[in-house]
């Protein structure tokens, strides 16, 4: 008997998962990426008319691919970056971790404007969740009506038990680890609990003592091997990309059972817009550049899958004469509603050594702060959750204090003494933050992308009360001293989902108003964000989407 | 074993013996080649131009507070990011891009110290340099030579401390191992070490509370 048919009988669940989704077990033995996988993978012509198309394999397009592939649809995805392999590509080491991040030119504006890059945008085959941190909250069910229930916000065209089913599903795939869940709608996870180090220790240890609730997880790592995905070592660079393995991206969680079943993964290849009939209105494909020189790929279905900034820039600059002011924007609504969660991150000081660095920096969260609180001045709140910086980052919050010179490089000496932090506060969706096109054009002659970004007054108060809330518990575990950044996490929307099409680009199954074979799957689409890391609830409603399009088939070719 | 000059007041010798290059030949090839090419750095610049590289050395200099004897080479791993143009994929509406805001920046270091009555910002005195850069941060959002002072110190901190936190042996007075891979960690929590890491000899200095 093999051992992983050990492992099934040991524990059904993985099984289970492996029914539908092999990719853990399609590395190699040693828990490595396979390139023969992309060796032997599957390739069309452009003048091949594929099911469907896929631009971006993140969170959002690496699991439609999954899907579509398993449903025996003809599938090309398209990544703007590399196909990774962790093991030659990837370093255990910050600054030389660049390559992860979308580093082509971004213009910033508005009164509090947002970096982008290392902080949350992602480019290669994997995206984002090449480098988040690895924790995967769901939404809570007052997430999905926000507008009825606190009057701020927007209303989702679906609800919580709509992704329910969804979010088990990637749970399971990803897999997850964690304590039994108390926030939203109450749940558990397969894995126990990873071991936490100094920081989570703290948080406990503060939270308790605060009479604040927390807990362990949930964290896309599994507490042991699965499949053949090697367990952590606890070496505390999760945001430079997983060497091991053990940290879920869709690099080894998707795109491999995709490829095993016939997905094409181009990689390096930009899409520069994505093509219309304009007698029958309906998408032909995708055009894109490899090599400079450009191509035009036929497809029956279009899947845009670019997160909340290349989404929008690519359907602002896929212009036509049924679309002038670009891809169904026909209610200027494409680019708008961009959110971001306001991420102040608060350290402690302890005479301990807390060597914050060591272990995922994903441990410990506190979902008691993340509803709406009628005693409080602002509506919806934050969630708090442990974050580790490394080096580099950790210089960055200590110099926004003011320090540089000697004074910088005596409070860095500190370094094993603190413990730090992060809230992720629900910043409002709001018409003006928004994506719009820069005059400024790119290596390949498109136009960039220009992000605006303006805090209102409840974001404002959720800030102030989340960084009193880490102080509390810092100082609750016997910090001496505390000192705060401000800074920005994940984003969302930008081409959200609506009721109809003068709400929302695309509708609960992500099928865009405007044209009718033509499909959103990524961050996006969410009209709000609440206060949970958004890669779990994106890869749901992908994966959601995926069911509808291989259930009423929108290829046409089946019927 | 080499180590940054840094004074005991200000951080110096917390962690007597402590060699993060010691532990290299336990890193993974990919991880070990990148580290080692920012030990010695190409001298020759490819992107400031010999009084800009004057300029940009002492204000790293000073934002850094290396002056004497072994330093993390600053200068030479700006040059050579900004000529690769590996921005961090964003600049603000109101400031020109990267290598652009570099060049006009320490233009106007040479003219705030010009107009001081000084020379150009790099052969001015250290005390005088220090006076500029004090007055640029003490701007905060205002402009500064038609660009945003905050903007202005976000830039040259961003850069300044993405070089020299990335330098082992700036790791090493932190008490930070470095790469990881493929040994990770195995004693986790609060006063835990691995064998290979050094306790803080002086635990109850902290800086944040006793240094001005």
């Amino acid at each position: 008997m093999g051992a992983s048919a050990i492992g099934d009988l040991i524990d059904p669940g993985m099984a289970e998962v492996r029914e539908r989704n092999e990719s853990a077990w399609l590395l190699t033995p040693r828990g490595e990426v396979d390139r023969s996988l992309q060796e032997r993978m599957r390739r069309y012509g452009d003048k091949d008319e594929v099911d469907v198309v896929v631009v971006g394999c993140g969170a959002g397009g690496a699991t439609m691919l999954q899907r579509l592939a398993r449903g025996g649809w003809s599938t090309v995805g398209f990544d703007a970056g590399p196909f990774w392999d962790p093991e030659l590509d990837w370093v255990s080491d910050e600054a030389g971790s660049h390559k992860l991040y979308w580093t082509e030119p971004r213009v910033l504006g508005g009164s509090d404007p947002v970096p982008l890059g290392s902080n949350n945008s992602g480019r290669g085959v994997g995206g984002s969740m090449v480098h988040y941190a690895g924790f995967v909250p769901r939404l809570h069910p007052s997430d999905f009506a926000t507008l009825t229930n606190d009057g701020v916000g927007e209303d989702w065209p679906i609800d919580y038990d709509d992704l329910k089913q969804y979010y088990e599903a990637i749970e399971g795939e990803l897999p997850v680890a964690g304590d039994d869940w108390p926030w939203g709608d109450p749940h558990r996870y397969r894995y126990r609990p990873q071991p936490v180090s100094g920081n989570g220790e703290v948080f406990l240890r503060g939270a308790l003592a605060a009479g604040i609730e927390a807990r362990v997880g949930p964290v896309a790592i599994a507490n042991g091997r699965f499949g053949h995905r090697p367990h952590c070592i606890y070496r505390g660079f999760c945001l430079q990309g997983c060497k091991v393995n053990a940290k879920a991206s869709p690099l080894i969680t998707h795109v491999p059972d995709a490829l095993a079943h016939g997905a094409e993964i181009r990689a390096d290849t930009m899409v520069t817009a994505v093509e219309l009939d304009e007698r029958t209105g309906r998408a032909i494909g995708v055009r894109y550049l490899r090599d400079g020189v450009e191509h035009l790929q036929r497809a029956r279905v279009v899947v845009v899958a670019g997160y909340s900034i290349e989404t929008p820039r690519l359907l602002l600059n896929s212009v036509s004469r049924r679309f002038p002011a670009g891809l169904c924007n026909d209610y200027d609504l494409v680019g708008r509603y961009l959110m971001v969660q306001g991420a102040p991150q608060t350290a402690g000081r302890f005479d301990s050594e807390v060597r914050m660095f060591k272990a995922p920096p994903p441990e410990v969260s506190s979902e008691e702060f993340y509803e709406t609180d009628a005693t409080k001045p602002y509506k919806r709140g934050f969630s708090i959750q442990t974050v580790s910086p490394l080096p580099i980052t950790w210089a960055e919050h200590v110099a926004a204090q003011g320090h540089w010179g000697a004074s910088l490089r005596a409070r860095m000496s500190d370094y094993v003494h603190w413990s730090c932090l992060g809230a992720l506060c629900e910043f409002l969706p709001q018409p003006e933050n928004r994506v719009t096109l820069a005059d400024e054009t790119d290596s390949h002659g498109l136009r960039v992308a220009r992000f605006d970004y303006s805090q209102c007054d409840n974001d404002r108060m959720l800030v102030k009360a989340a960084q009193e809330v880490m102080e509390r518990i810092l100082k609750a575990a016997g910090a001496d001293d505390v000192m705060t950044i401000q800074r920005y996490a994940h984003l969302v929307g930008g081409a959200r989902m609506g009721a109809d099409e003068t709400s929302g680009v695309v509708d609960g199954h992500c099928r865009t108003f405007a044209v009718p074979n033509l499909y959103i799957a990524d961050g996006s689409v969410l009209p709000t964000q609440g206060s949970a890391n958004p890669a779990l609830t994106i890869m749901s409603i992908a994966a959601r989407a995926a069911d509808r399009m291989l259930a009423t088939d929108p290829t046409g070719k089946r019927k | 074993m080499t180590r940054l000059p840094l004074d005991d007041a200000h951080g110096g010798d917390r962690f007597p013996g402590f060699d993060v290059l010691a532990q290299s030949r336990r890193w993974d090839a990919a991880t070990r080649a990148v580290v080692e090419a920012r030990l010695a750095p190409d001298t020759r610049l490819r992107f400031f131009s010999a009084l800009e590289a004057a300029t940009a050395g002492a204000l790293f200099d000073q934002l850094l507070d290396q002056h004497d004897g072994v330093k993390v080479p600053v200068l030479e791993l700006v040059d050579d990011r900004l000529a690769r143009d590996e921005t961090d994929g964003w600049r603000y509406s109101t400031m020109p891009k990267d290598p652009d805001a570099w060049r006009r920046t320490l233009a106007a270091l040479d003219a705030d110290s010009i107009a001081r009555g000084g020379d150009s910002f790099g052969a001015t005195g250290r005390d005088a340099q220090a006076a500029i850069i004090q007055s640029v941060q003490d701007l905060g959002d205002a402009d500064w030579h038609a660009m945003k002072a905050s903007q202005v110190w976000s830039l040259w901190t961003r850069y300044a401390c993405t070089a020299f936190y990335s330098h082992p042996l700036a790791w090493q007075e932190m008490g930070f191992a470095g790469p990881a891979y493929p040994r990770g960690y195995k004693n986790l929590g609060l006063d835990r070490r691995e064998a290979f890491e050094v306790r803080d000899h002086r635990p109850t200095l902290d800086p944040q509370r006793d240094q001005p």
